[in-house]
């Protein structure tokens, strides 16, 4: 088992923990920031480090960390890697890109960013189901602490209570149905209370109980990620709240898919192939449902959230492919979305920050004053389209490859279809935002040109949108045998 | 020559007009743009021209191979190649781009107060793109290529577009492309997987091409083929994104969706060698296809008021005579298809590059607003007259081998559609003449045509170009058929050997 000179995985969850504390006991200056945004940076240069020495020859879990007293078990392979990288990328976006001049109390925000960041990286890290629950249960309540503390308008109460109803909710599932899951390993000889992953792998499953906890766990995740019809929470937490900082918090990382991946895949393997027809018809019909009450969107905002949604389908369609490629594509593409949404969700929120508005019937004519805002959206967009060029076109490319030879040309089409009616919402919102005619209450005085941390913050994300989408060879190479070894739990039951 | 040839010239033709595009956006503010844009696509055309020497005219085989791996995971690599029939829409398509650049010049700045460098940016994007398409020799190089057309050419039509309605014109362009390239994906996959045995997919254009496929498969894969590219041809159904282009776009930019058949040339590389079996069976699908278009595309540009309008229903008819002579899968049938194909980039691209520079002079292409164009535009009006007959294929220009060699074809094999075809032709004429009539000759309508200045020297200059190859190769059109012959009697003889 590949290990480094120092402790990894800890540094990665520790020190924007100790950043964070650090932050929330300072004053609110320049120094402040400038030290949040320095351990945003350290983060992503560990999280580098990592990708570095990682082995992905082979499909084992390195870096193993194990403190038995607190259950404490981490360890990584290629698919936490792709999402520890991404987590610490848009930690350092979020940084540069939240603490703008009018917010209030920035360096509280930035504190409370690094501290997510934290949470989210013991989430990705850990081999424990508790510990993945209470990780979620701790981010949930600092992303709902984000979106009362910072929100942008006074009919916020509504979306902050469903928000926490909901994921709530979907956090009580999934801790009973890791509850359900332990129980049912321990009744097996040989089994004993443990929610580690490595010993709930051991032991042989019995089906008994496998069904429901497969059903419990996967709405629990299901309502995170948003998987329709458990959306219901994000339209409206979109359309209030922070701009862009909540839901990229919210969205740039897909911890549902990557608890699937991690965790529900392997443990209810049976159950899994039992209800993949279902699932996968929920999210076919997913795709269309959310791509048309996309295009009745009068907000920005509000779109993009059913964007997400719409989305979301096509990942878990990849992911219940159960087939090496489709699984990969899954990935890959929870990955390209994570990014692009958050690169469209900051451009948004610069153009919030000169229009005070994101209803669409209220913009126009920002192309000539801000045109790398507007290209930048446009290409997050395209990435979502799967375009040439950008990491969606491959990762979308395995998923339909994967789905022709699991379910056949047909639904596979129509899925691709779906795909083009996203298209049409999103151009369409571009047109309307970025394009149309500028409305007589909004002069071109008022739209400020781009500034030099926006040119950078905007740079930076399509830098590693495009190189990832025209070189996109290391990341199929670090997640290959990972998802590999994801599939074979498949192969095997049959 | 052979010195030339070991150098990666494909590349270097590809990588130029990208590294032109960077510097563009770069310096989007500076007039120093558009010279940078012109410089490029002059040293492009330059690298075409050098690919068109370096090339070995008696080898029917693809030529100038270069290989890389991309995406090794998924057995996906940059392979480019020319062969013969590919060949001539290089320095086709480079001398198009040129016209276009030239037809932007110090227009963009005035129209719209956005930034020239970026729309000079976008055409040299849209360049590397269509060269990609012709040199692509993996069908996942080809798609991507295909797609990467579609993001420059939205903006260029919505952002510089004509007319209030062009943005929902880029939008139903967008989408018919992207709803196109669903079914040319899975044709592609299709093929992958049906060669692959259990191993892993192959996309490498000559594999693909030297193992047979299963019958049934060729079906699905041609079928699925022919929906993917007929959205860009246009076939008649699937036309519907075309008029409102021609309508909304910037002339010069249509000028490129019309000289350019990307279409056409997918089914001549992909669709037909791929799939042979089915495309000889069904050799009356893209005869129909080749009629209707004709007929239809005539009657249609006869009523069109506009003078656009007109030339993109005439590039309809052309491309059905184009399917027409595909349909019969003989030597010279398929001379003359890739004859007339680059006789559009010459004619129809050069009729729309007059039509831009007469817009820009008098605010309109409508029929109704112009007349007595000659008497003010003399020179404007001789090289619409000599590009408008290339288009209706008058002996002496480059449309009447090509045109003739189809229809020999057509009358040989499908006699009934070829009959249908010589009356298209005379719809065609007619089409042309009778506006051409209206809107050049007679007393001006408009005080704006008889107030307008003739061509500028830069712009007779750049007419003289395509007005010498139409003349030239209308009068002797044999080189251009030896070097086609090779690679056609290999493309044919492979369709017939099954």
């Amino acid at each position: 088992m590949t290990q480094a000179g120092y402790p990894l995985l800890a540094t990665l969850q520790w020190l924007p923990l100790a950043g964070g504390l650090l932050l929330l006991v300072m004053r609110e200056d320049d120094l402040a920031l400038i030290l949040g945004r320095l351990f945003a940076i350290a983060e992503l240069v560990i999280a580098i480090d990592l990708h570095a020495r990682i082995d992905v020859s082979g499909s084992a879990l390195q870096f193993a960390e194990r403190f038995d007293l607190l259950a404490y078990h981490a360890a990584v392979d290629g698919i936490s890697v792709l999402f520890i990288l991404l987590t610490a990328l848009l930690g350092v976006l979020l940084s540069f890109y939240g603490m703008a001049r009018q917010q209030i109390s920035p360096v509280q925000l930035l504190s409370v960013l690094l501290i997510i960041e934290s949470v989210q990286m013991t989430m990705l890290t850990t081999m424990n189901l508790l510990w993945f629950a209470a990780a979620s249960a701790v981010q949930l309540a600092l992303v709902g602490y984000l979106l009362w503390r910072w929100a942008s308008s006074s009919a916020e109460n509504l979306a902050l209570s469903r928000f926490l109803q909901y994921q709530f909710f979907g956090w009580g599932l999934f801790v009973a149905g890791a509850v359900v899951l332990v129980w049912s390993h321990v009744d097996v000889p040989g089994g004993r209370w443990s929610f580690d992953l490595f010993d709930l792998l051991q032991t042989p499953q019995i089906g008994k109980y496998q069904s429901v906890a497969f059903y419990l766990l996967f709405y629990g995740l299901a309502i995170r990620t948003p998987l329709f019809p458990l959306h219901g929470w994000l339209p409206n937490s979109a359309g209030y709240g922070l701009i862009a900082v909540g839901p990229v918090l919210l969205l740039g990382v897909k911890v549902g898919i990557y608890g699937m991946a991690r965790f529900l895949l392997p443990l209810t393997a049976e159950a899994v192939m039992i209800w993949q027809p279902y699932v996968v018809a929920f999210a076919m019909v997913g795709v269309f449902f959310a791509a048309i009450l996309a295009f009745r969107q009068i907000n920005l905002r509000r779109l993009m959230a059913f964007a997400v949604v719409s989305h979301t389908s096509l990942i878990i369609i990849g992911l219940f492919t159960l087939h090496p490629a489709g699984l990969q594509g899954a990935l890959l593409l929870a990955v390209n979305f994570g990014l692009a949404v958050t690169l469209m969700l900051l451009m948004i929120g610069y153009v919030y920050r000169r229009t005070g508005t994101t209803e669409l019937a209220r913009l126009g004519g920002l192309f000539d004053r801000i045109p790398f805002i507007t290209i930048a959206f446009l290409v997050g967009g395209l990435a979502i389209l799967g375009m040439p060029g950008t990491p969606g076109f491959d990762a979308v490319h395995l998923v339909l490859e994967a789905s022709i030879e699991t379910f056949g040309a047909l639904p596979t089409i129509a899925t691709a279809l779906g795909n083009v009616a996203a298209a049409g919402f999103l151009l369409w919102a571009f047109q309307r935002a970025f394009l149309a005619p500028r409305p007589r209450d909004l002069p071109a005085a008022r739209i400020a040109r781009t500034s030099r941390m926006e040119y950078f913050v905007a740079g930076a994300a399509l830098l590693v949108l495009l190189a990832a989408g025209f070189y996109p060879e290391p990341w199929l190479r670090l997640t290959d045998s990972a998802t590999a070894a994801l599939a074979d739990y498949f192969v095997r039951h049959d | 020559m052979t010195e030339i040839a070991h150098w990666p010239l494909l590349s270097t033709l590809l990588a130029l007009p990208l590294l032109g595009a960077l510097a563009c956006a770069l310096l989007r503010r500076a007039p120093l743009a558009q010279h940078i844009a012109l410089g490029s696509g002059l040293l492009t055309l330059l690298c075409s021209l050098l690919i068109v020497c370096a090339f070995d005219r008696t080898d029917p085989h693809f030529q100038m191979l270069e290989s890389a791996d991309w995406i090794a995971d998924l057995g996906i690599r940059y392979l480019v190649g020319v062969d013969g029939l590919s060949l001539l829409f290089l320095p086709a398509t480079a001398l198009l781009f040129v016209g276009a650049v030239v037809a932007g010049w110090r227009v963009t700045a005035a129209a719209a107060p956005l930034s020239p460098g970026l729309y000079f940016a976008m055409l040299l994007l849209l360049e590397a793109a269509t060269l990609g398409v012709f040199c692509a020799l993996d069908t996942i190089l080809f798609f991507f290529c295909w797609e990467f057309t579609l993001p420059p050419l939205y903006l260029l039509v919505s952002l510089w577009g004509l007319g209030a309605s062009r943005q929902s014109a880029a939008v139903r362009y967008f989408l018919v492309m992207l709803a196109g390239g669903v079914p040319l994906l899975f044709g592609f996959l299709a093929l992958a997987f049906a060669h692959a045995d259990g191993a892993a997919p192959v996309f490498a254009l000559p594999t693909l091409l030297a193992t047979p496929l299963p019958e049934a498969t060729q079906y699905l894969v041609f079928l699925l083929l022919l929906l993917g590219l007929g959205a860009k041809v246009p076939l008649v159904p699937l036309h519907t994104w075309l008029p409102p282009m021609a309508i909304s776009a910037p002339i010069a930019v249509t000028a490129l969706l019309a000289g350019l058949k990307l279409g056409a040339y997918g089914l001549i590389r992909l669709a037909i060698p791929l799939a042979p079996l089915a495309a000889r069976d069904l050799h009356w699908l893209l005869a129909g296809f080749g009629t209707v278009a004709i007929l239809y595309g005539g009657v249609a540009a006869l009523v069109h008021s506009n003078l656009r309008g007109m030339l993109a229903y005439s590039s309809l008819a052309h491309v059905g005579l184009v399917l027409l002579g595909l349909s019969s899968f003989s030597v010279y049938g398929l001379q003359g298809v890739v004859l007339q194909l680059l006789n559009f980039s010459l004619a129809g691209g050069g009729a729309f590059l007059v039509l831009s520079f007469l817009r820009r002079r008098t605010g309109s292409t409508d029929i109704a607003q112009l007349g007595g164009v000659l008497r003010s535009m003399p020179r404007l009006s001789a090289f619409f007259l000599l590009f408008g007959l290339a288009g209706i294929g008058l002996p002496g220009t480059s449309g009447f081998p090509g045109e003739l060699l189809i229809i020999v074809a057509a009358l040989h094999d499908h006699t009934g559609a070829g009959l249908a075809a010589l009356f298209g032709m005379v719809l065609a004429a007619a089409a042309f003449l009778s506006p051409f009539r209206q809107a050049f000759f007679g007393p001006p309508a408009n005080p704006e045509v008889a107030a307008a200045a003739d061509l500028l020297p830069r712009e007779t200059a750049l007419l003289l170009v395509p007005a010498t190859l139409v003349l030239g190769v209308g009068l002797y059109p044999m080189p251009i058929l030896e070097l086609l012959r090779p690679a056609a009697e290999a493309w044919v003889a492979a369709l017939a050997g099954l």
